[in-house]
């Protein structure tokens, strides 16, 4: 047992070194730097505090974790990942200086991410053995969009990892112990990280309802395994105040704020199938077919089939743990990490990010079905020839695991940088998923391919639009020299630039009209594309359409 | 393991169009209209071609005024502007299909962008010739944002008409398509007698309008209203012989 768990520890190393490998080459997302200022005040009002240079007063917690919902420091999202952050930046960057800034940044989500394989691998290994435990892990590490996400200083692989993390734990603390306090800290920590683990009690309550019910009926819901719920409504709301000294000053205030702002969040436009969505009703298939186009085919096809073995082998009473029920746990945190988005009124924008929750059961589905495949194409080997049954078995896993594995590693490695372009073999590739009116990018982080092509323009201001807030940031980290600053906003930003990107989605094509009526040109110098798509445009301003700067300086 | 390389590297590159660009090149004449399929390809098509797409051009109201047209295309796409129409010539060259339709332009007797300066508004509002958004398309149309039950009237007096007037009409902007989901109206009125009415929604894009003429000068009035404010109602029109 011993030297399997080496190898879950062996494959989260793997994935902590894939991903932060990965983020190199992967620009700057919108959000992460407003997670980049707020961590780093995070981090150091923590530090400040347990080495006595300040106390705790409203102001401090208030002038570090307040202000307004949507700017001030970042209240809307709480702290847990952007302490970390902080942490990270401060220790990697500042202090040792391993790390440049934005690796600093992002470590914390590539490290959740191995945590992630890890907790995937050793579920998976003590519920359904070995061959699937690896194969479990693998299919969670070569997802080629979680991989991009795990790279990014933002909270959506956090989030997928956190709340796994509690799945996890409440499955471990299901086994009758007497103090299961770490379901409850863990649930409190995926609090800290987004506000998606407001709906994970859905799933934890329906599965703890079915197998109470099933252990003893009326008196088993009030009596079985009563200290797990316990734990999950006071230590989790306790650990989520104890972190977030936001909500030391008005607790309830400070909740409702918090909700309330993603309640009534603002709908990103957002394209899915052709359509510009940007109001509600959305399509309720979204979750659905996005997750079939965003996931290796390779992946979906293991899972359908572990899906199935579960089901078959839950009718046949064969099901893994009966007590317990993990399939039935897992099966019920996917519905409750996608089913908002069946309801037609939640916003779609950022679409799969924010229903990955759902992945590691689709991964470990995988993982069942894929070896439970290799088993049968061993039964069959053996009975054409005359093969051990074990080495059979051994080879058709390793066979059928290897042809999932690779088939989804080379989606991982078509995919990166521009994972967000990205789509899977069944969507034809991007050129497929640009074919189906799939929604291109978000966040404009596809800006930083482009700046070896400006680093070889002449110097002048840069309109950047979807890029401005990383455009600093580039400049810092000395990816794109100082001569190249961002122009500003839309038309005086367009009228004084001597270059232009547009990031393509369908809602920015109005920034390519923008700059043709100011450059009096339609023809760009560069597309920036991944598999053929076009993804970054840039224009160059002729010489006879001087820009607004030029004509001033004359 | 072989479907995704292979679908990686099923879009045409550079050099695939720097061929396709020289047959165009080769046969183009002032005046031909260049378009992309499919429309995703665009930022390619224009990055070889786009010295040949006047801003106007791109930006056109349609493609019913170009007797010829050139369609470069990958992955066997077809622009709208050819739906029905058969090529003259066409070649393939490494995966980019360029192909020349021509046909009988619509002859454009008056264009009510041209004419703008000499129009009379009555009414909130001031319209202006933008380059405008609508429907995730360029369009170089008449901008006019009435305020609420508050029409705009925009006449163009003496305008020379022929045997058709057609037009389109949409609303710009998509933050405020999406903030106020209410609808824009046009209507058009020659002579003081309605001729056309049109309704564009947010999800609407650019819509056409058109109405049968008589021959001569006229005075031709287009009336914007919404119940809503902020509709940027965007249109276009011309007179056809």
């Amino acid at each position: 047992m011993t030297r399997q768990r080496i190898v879950g520890w062996a494959l989260a190393l793997i994935t902590v070194i894939c991903v932060t490998v990965n983020e190199q080459e992967i620009g700057i997302a919108r959000d992460e730097v407003v997670y980049f200022g707020a961590s780093t005040k995070y981090a150091d009002w923590w530090m400040g505090l347990v080495t006595f240079k300040h106390g705790i007063s409203k102001k401090s917690i208030t002038d570090t974790f307040g202000g307004d919902y949507g700017g001030g420091n970042n209240p809307e999202h709480p702290p847990f990942v952007k302490t970390l952050m902080g942490f990270s930046h401060h220790v990697f960057a500042t202090k040792l200086g391993i790390f440049d800034e934005l690796t600093a940044y992002r470590f914390p989500s590539a490290l959740l991410a191995g945590l992630l394989v890890l907790l995937v691998y050793f579920m998976t290994l003590a519920l359904w053995g070995f061959p699937e435990a690896v194969l479990a892990a693998l299919c969670t590490l070569l997802l080629p969009r979680a991989l991009f996400h795990e790279g990014l200083a933002c909270f959506d692989a956090p989030i997928m990892t956190m709340w796994f993390a509690t799945v996890y734990a409440y499955w471990r603390c299901m086994d009758g112990r007497a103090w299961p306090w770490q379901v409850g800290v863990v649930f409190g920590l995926t609090l800290a990280t987004k506000h998606n683990a407001v709906l994970l009690p859905f799933a934890l309550g329906l599965h703890y309802v079915i197998v109470a019910w099933r252990a003893g009926k009326w008196r088993g819901l009030v009596l079985h395994r009563w200290r797990v719920l316990v734990s999950l409504v006071v230590l989790g709301p306790l650990t989520l105040v104890v972190v977030w000294p936001w909500l030391w000053t008005a607790p309830i205030e400070h909740v409702r704020g918090w909700l309330a702002f993603h309640m009534h969040h603002v709908h990103y436009n957002f394209e899915y199938l052709g359509h510009n969505w940007n109001a509600p009703r959305f399509p309720w298939h979204v979750a659905l077919v996005t997750t079939l186009f965003t996931v290796p085919v390779s992946t979906l096809a293991a899972a359908m089939t572990g899906i199935g073995l579960w089901i078959a082998r839950w009718r046949r009473r064969e099901s893994a743990d009966p007590d317990r029920a993990p399939a039935l746990l897992l099966g019920l945190s996917a519905a409750a990490s996608l089913g908002p988005f069946f309801l037609g009124s939640t916003p779609i924008f950022g679409a799969e990010k924010h229903w990955m929750p759902a992945l590691p059961t689709l991964c470990i589905a995988a993982g069942v079905g894929g070896v439970w495949a290799g088993r049968l194409v061993a039964r069959y080997a053996v009975a054409v020839r005359p093969v051990a049954e074990k080495t059979a078995e051994r080879v058709a896993i390793g066979v059928v695991g290897c042809f999932i594995a690779l088939a989804a590693a080379t989606e991982v490695v078509d995919a990166q940088p521009y994972a967000l372009t990205w789509y899977n073999a069944a969507a034809g590739g991007a050129p497929g998923g640009a074919d189906l009116g799939m929604n291109r990018q978000f966040w404009g982080v596809s800006a930083r391919g482009v700046l070896p092509f400006i680093a070889l323009q002449s110097p002048g201001p840069v309109y950047t639009h979807d890029a401005s807030p990383a455009w600093g940031w580039y400049m810092r980290l000395g990816i794109l020299p100082r001569i190249y600053p961002d122009a500003g906003h839309e038309g005086d930003g367009i009228s004084r630039s001597k270059l232009a990107i547009v990031i393509h989605e369908k809602h920015f094509n109005r920034h390519d009209y923008l700059i043709w009526k100011s450059y009096g040109t339609v023809r760009p110098v560069y597309v920036l594309r991944s598999d053929g798509v076009p993804i970054v445009t840039v224009y160059k301003r002729p010489p006879q359409f001087q820009s607004q700067t030029s004509s001033t300086s004359r | 393991m072989c479907s995704t390389p292979q679908k990686a590297a099923s879009v045409p590159r550079d050099e695939a169009w720097d061929k396709a660009e020289e047959l165009v090149r080769a046969g183009y004449q002032p005046g031909d209209l260049i378009v992309f399929a499919p429309a995703w390809a665009d930022p390619v098509g224009r990055l070889h071609l786009g010295d040949l797409i006047p801003v106007d051009m791109a930006a056109r109201m349609d493609a019913a005024r170009y007797g010829r047209i050139w369609e470069v295309s990958i992955r066997d796409a077809h622009a709208p502007e050819t739906a029905g129409l058969t090529p003259v010539s066409s070649r393939e060259v490494s995966g980019v299909a360029v192909r020349l339709f021509t046909r009988q332009p619509a002859v454009v007797v008056s264009d009510i962008r041209d004419a703008l300066p000499t129009a009379k508004t009555q009414g909130p509002g001031y319209p202006s010739l933008e380059l405008a958004e609508v429907g995730f398309e360029p369009h170089r149309c008449i901008q006019i944002t009435p305020s609420p039950n508050s029409p705009v009237r925009v006449t163009f007096p003496g305008l020379t008409l022929g045997s058709q007037l057609v037009g389109y009409v949409g609303l710009a902007d998509v933050f405020t398509r999406r903030d106020i989901r209410a609808p824009g109206t046009l209507a058009i009125e020659i002579g003081g007698t309605q001729v056309a009415s049109v309704t564009a929604g947010v999800d609407d894009g650019w819509v056409k309008f058109s109405a049968p003429t008589t021959p001569g000068p006229a005075d031709v009035t287009f009336i914007a209203s919404a119940r809503a404010p902020q509709r940027l109602i965007c249109f276009a029109a011309e007179a056809r012989r």
